[in-house]
């Protein structure tokens, strides 16, 4: 469990470091938390030809900003900063109540969110929450900045619209939902999930709800949104048969996976009881997961 | 130092005091020493390639470019091993086996993934890996098996087709009675096959060797992290061709055993070939994707059990054939060889057969673990008690007390002449029951409750064999070790007693527990009593630390050595005070009169007279050491029982539970916190593999499929329900101050009591579980099955 050899690079400013994914011709990867990459290379399972450390670029990528409606999330901040940050709280709940389901207290300690979306894992919490709060990816290449929705972003297991020589700078929240939701299975605490759910809306006053939005985890190769179940349940006031069905059409846009966590079979089982369940906890409780 | 003091004023006797450990002030202070930890200079660096198929045939290996490599001192093959090295030898044969010799290397054929096929030792470990990729190996796939039943199927590949003509490495039948006849004329007869799963001991430090080889003293110094430092230097001087003289294995701290660590491994001898060759020390840690396909596995095996009864509940006959996987090849232990002892467990049972079928697979070897075979088998019983009970409209608790051997009935000899030492079983039965409110559970019913889980109660009682019955039992098996235990305790001039084991520290509290007995039996102060363990250059020969034997064999030879120092240590002083022995006593760092306390001598000074030879009596011979070897007249059973209150989702399978108790009796205890670590840490290793841990096989490939930590699902603390302990304390007269063995008890209940449990919680759904761990998809597919009016038997 030693890495291959590889070059490693301390770059000064976002500049240089993508100067470098530049020049490595997309054979190098960021260093950022190391918490996915740094396993995979003592597997073995990856082999860059440089590893950009960008941990010193704290002044550049380490902040969170809150700007007009806009939240942004540097690519430095690590899990437990955005766990501790005020602006999370009060701003972003949903990914507060995500990011306590992200490994042990040392991943989290260590673990960056962006470090987390560029990762693409089909269970990774934060790139669900991104998703599902329609968030928009920062990114920065040889050809400038790029601003990629997070809706379209994961475009496979552990794949996403990523250029090789483009690094995530920041991760951008606009207005979110009133309410939301969470919930997770693993095998064990902290595991990667068999399922994983974010549920998010607001509540009108005559008891319908708008801007539905259903995220899923671990139940396709990337995190994917419940369109049909979050349309059904879009302007509507959500008596049991609207659950119901909403839960069950969130299966039109599962396609689960069999492994040593669940088969396919179970995890298509589990989706509709939890999601249905997850939704009724947003109707009776007036505060985020 | 000053706790220690405080504990002994509050405790007039040391057996039975939570004193601190002696082993924790370096632990905590990080000042451990771990084989890692050694790195001797000019130490060069191993790594090891793999066989990455179940069972292929080594067509070539290509190793020249990785030889000329920078900084790649030599790579070894198969065929060079077998040249210069013999078999590496099984400790614990599987009786009635065929010989099925293996090399560190492979040569020919692999049998499973992870086998070692070449090592290489470079400057740096990163080098080593390398150069292992660099090295090109042409593998012909061959047909495997993974399944132990399937290997036993006729149209099953045969693996050692040159020794055997069939997977069926041995039969073993065991018994005594007709339990045939009983089975014929039962009123009730239940019976299943029950699956366990095959699991990692996973201890956190993986396997670590560092060897070095003086050519001129002709003495190999091999560091290994081991239970066994005296059986690895006599297997490491076989498989060398030394001589026993010629080898130093060093044991410092170890971080987990659990039976895993018990005897040479492949990798272990590599690397002491390659110092002895290229004369400087070499180093090999493993890291978890190796140790989870090259370290034994464990557990995995069939049981078809059956029980017969009268319409009054009594137990007449059982019944167990059952098949334990071997995987490609021996280890030193071997699969589990216990569930044929205790398979009756605590009940009156007459007429019981039992018969153990050893398969093997293109798995990794299995070895020795925590239970070793009891945990398994208890899972089978106890679950068609309970099966039992429901067929005769009985109560589970009622009905284990009817049969359960009493305490007058004790001691007791089983079907398979195991005898039952002591105890009152019945007892921690109805300890559990009381403890967990047995009667208002069951007044307020199964559920569903309102937030619609239905709740379960699951009970399992055991009886569990600790330490060995004697050196002729294991002679008759073959063993390769003794039943005994040895200890050498040396006076020291500082007025302190130096007390040296075999048996290497790993965990189990022998540092204390042996201190303890010594200060104890001397008089000396526990804190002037040094524990020095796992050397062979310095300790005297022993067996080691397995089987829950060390404190069963190794009370009774700190007892007689320090009977024995203190005897003369008396004798020098009664001279100097010139009064008679028997009036004297060692208090703490003095000899003194027991009636006058002020005609005192200093401990230092009895000493140092005995080591001087000075101002010792004419008739006494000077120095002042010990050895004694102490051979237990029996194995001990503990024993207990367990409790478990689940709350199940019907509609998931999912399952929490809200409560689990155990009263267990390991005899006399010498160090109640010790013992209460042990339990709660086998119990967290039982927890483990009744809930979430098991190693998996990809059917075509064979090949395992959550071979990280990512994908094996060891429980963490905070996946463990709340553990409530109730202790029992029956000396066994079998042993040394009744001591009963300890350390692998936990690992028994929790997959019985928590299946259990879940069966009871949805009864009125029919539903059965017949296979650990317990998954919640197992209990959703259990359910469903039942639900569809099948059998109950989960997939």
């Amino acid at each position: 469990m030693k890495p291959a050899p590889f070059e490693y690079v301390r770059p000064s400013s976002v500049a240089e470091a993508v100067a470098t994914l530049e020049a490595h011709g997309g054979m190098a990867r960021v260093l950022a938390g190391g918490q996915s990459l740094v396993p995979m290379l003592g597997m073995r399972l990856m082999r860059p030809s440089a590893v950009v450390d960008i941990n010193g670029l704290d002044a550049e990528l380490g902040q969170i900003e809150a700007r007009g409606a806009e939240t942004t999330i540097g690519a430095l901040v690590r899990y437990s900063e955005a766990e501790a940050s005020p602006v999370i709280a009060e701003r972003l709940p949903l990914l507060r109540t995500a990011i306590r389901y992200i490994g042990d207290r040392q991943v989290r300690n260590r673990g960056t969110l962006c470090g987390a979306v560029a990762q693409s894992d089909p269970t990774g919490e934060v790139a669900l929450v991104a998703l599902t709060l329609g968030a928009t990816v920062v990114a920065q290449g040889p050809g400038g900045v790029r601003e990629l929705a997070a809706d379209g972003f994961f475009v496979g297991s552990y794949a996403n619209a990523l250029a090789p020589e483009e690094m995530i700078t920041g991760l951008r929240f606009g207005v979110v939902p009133a309410r939301g939701a969470f919930f997770e299975r693993g095998r064990k605490h902290n595991d990667f999930a068999l399922l994983s759910l974010a549920v998010a809306a607001t509540p009108e006053p005559d008891g319908s709800w708008r801007d539905v939005r259903v995220g899923m985890g671990g139940i396709n190769d990337t995190p994917v949104l419940a369109r049909a179940a979050a349309a059904r349940l879009e302007g509507q006031r959500w008596d049991e048969a609207a659950l119901a069905e909403a839960a069950q059409l969130a299966l039109e846009d599962a396609d689960p996976p069999e492994d040593v966590r669940a088969s396919a079979e179970y995890r298509a089982h589990l989706l509709p009881i939890h999601l249905r369940r997850l939704l009724l906890s947003l109707v009776e409780e007036p505060r985020h997961g | 130092m000053s706790s220690v003091e405080v504990a002994e004023q509050q405790a007039p006797s040391l057996i039975g005091s939570s004193v601190p450990r002696k082993e924790d002030d370096r632990l905590l202070q990080g000042d451990g020493r771990f084989t890692d930890d050694v790195e001797p200079a000019r130490s060069l660096h191993m790594a090891v390639g793999r066989c990455p198929f179940p069972h292929a045939r080594i067509e070539s290996i290509e190793a020249a470019e990785a030889a000329a490599m920078p900084g790649v001192h030599q790579v070894l093959t198969g065929v060079e091993v077998e040249a210069r090295t013999e078999p590496i030898s099984v400790l614990r044969p599987v009786p009635g086996a065929a010989d099925l010799p293996f090399y560190a290397l492979a040569s020919e054929v692999c049998v499973f993934e992870g086998q070692p096929v070449v090592s290489v030792v470079a400057e740096s470990r990163q080098l080593a890996e390398d150069a292992v990729e660099a090295i090109w190996i042409d593998y012909e796939p061959l047909a495997h098996v993974s399944d132990p039943i399937a290997a036993l199927a006729p149209e099953a590949p045969v693996l050692h087709p040159e020794r055997m003509d069939s997977n069926l490495l041995a039969s073993n039948p065991q018994g005594r009675g007709e339990p045939e006849k009983r089975l014929a004329e039962a009123v009730v007869v239940v019976e299943d096959s029950f699956r366990i799963g095959r699991v990692s001991p996973l201890p956190m430090e993986p396997r670590a060797v560092v060897a070095e080889w003086r050519p001129g003293a002709r003495e190999l110094i091999a560091h290994v992290s081991t239970q066994v430092p005296h059986l690895v230097r006599m297997q490491l001087a076989e498989s060398l061709r030394l001589g026993e003289s010629e080898v130093r294995v060093v044991t410092g701290d170890v971080g987990g055993g659990f039976g895993l660590k018990l005897g040479l491994y492949p990798e272990d001898l590599l690397a002491c070939l390659h110092a002895i060759e290229l004369r400087r020390p070499v180093k090999w840690t493993e890291d978890r994707v190796e140790h989870f396909r090259a370290s034994t596995h464990a557990r995995e095996a069939v049981h078809d059990f059956r029980i017969a009864a009268d319409a009054e509940g009594r137990f007449l006959a059982m019944t167990d054939t059952y098949v334990t996987d071997l995987g490609g090849q021996n280890s030193p232990f071997g699969s589990a060889q216990l569930s044929s002892i205790v398979f009756t467990g605590p009940y009156r049972v007459e007429d019981a057969t039992v018969e153990r079928r050893v398969a093997v697979t293109n798995k990794t070897p299995i070895g020795a673990y925590r239970g070793y075979g009891q945990p398994e088998v208890n899972f089978a019983r106890e679950l068609l008690v309970d099966r039992l009970a429901r067929r005769l409209g009985r109560d589970p608790l009622e009905l284990r007390l009817q049969n359960m051997l009493s305490e007058e009935e004790l001691p007791w000899k089983n079907a398979v002449g195991a005898l039952y030492d002591s105890g009152d079983y019945g007892r921690c039965l109805r300890m559990v029951a009381e403890r967990i409110d047995y009667g208002g559970l069951r007044a307020a019913g199964r559920g569903p409750r309102p937030d619609g889980r239905y709740v379960g109660v699951g009970f399992t009682s055991f009886v569990e064999r600790t330490g060995y019955a004697s050196a002729r039992f294991l002679a008759n098996r073959g063993s390769r070790f003794g039943a005994h235990e040895s200890v050498t305790l040396r006076a020291n001039r500082s007025g302190g007693i130096d007390l040296y084991t075999g048996v290497s520290t790993f965990g189990q509290s022998n540092e204390t527990a042996f201190a303890q007995i010594c200060a104890e039996v001397h008089g000396i102060d526990y804190a002037a009593v040094r524990v020095h363990a796992g050397d062979t250059g310095a300790t005297p020969l022993n067996t080691g630390a397995f089987a829950s034997r060390t404190l069963i064999a190794g009370s009774g030879a700190v007892r007689e050595a320090a009977a024995a120092l203190r005897a003369k240590t008396l004798r020098i002083a009664a001279a100097r005070l010139e009064l008679e022995p028997d009036a004297l006593e060692i208090a703490g760092d003095v000899v003194r009169c027991r009636e006058q306390p002020q005609r005192a001598i200093g401990l230092a000074e009895i000493h140092v007279a005995a080591i001087t030879g000075q101002g010792i009596p004419g008739d006494e011979e000077p120095g002042l050491e010990v050895t004694a070897h102490f051979e237990p007249s029996a194995a001990a059973f503990a024993y207990g029982s367990a409790a478990a209150v689940v709350a199940v989702d019907a509609e998931t399978g999912e399952f929490e539970i809200e409560r689990f108790v155990m009263a267990h009796d390991s005899g006399r205890i010498v160090n109640p916190r010790a013992v209460e670590g042990q339990v709660r840490g086998a119990l967290a290793q039982g927890f483990g593999a009744a809930l979430s841990e098991e190693l998996r096989y990809e059917e075509d490939s064979g090949q395992l499929l959550n071979g990280t930590m990512l994908d094996y699902f060891v429980p963490t603390a905070s996946d463990l329900p709340p553990i409530e302990l109730l202790h029992t304390e029956v000396p066994s007269p079998v042993t040394p101050f009744g001591v009963r063995g300890v350390g692998e008890t936990g690992t028994i209940p929790p997959g019985a009591s928590i299946a259990n449990a879940v069966c009871d919680a949805l009864a009125e759904f029919g539903v059965e579980i017949s296979s650990l761990p317990i998954t919640p998809e197992r209990v959703w597919r259990a359910l469903r099955e039942a639900s569809n009016g099948g059998e109950g038997l989960e997939g």
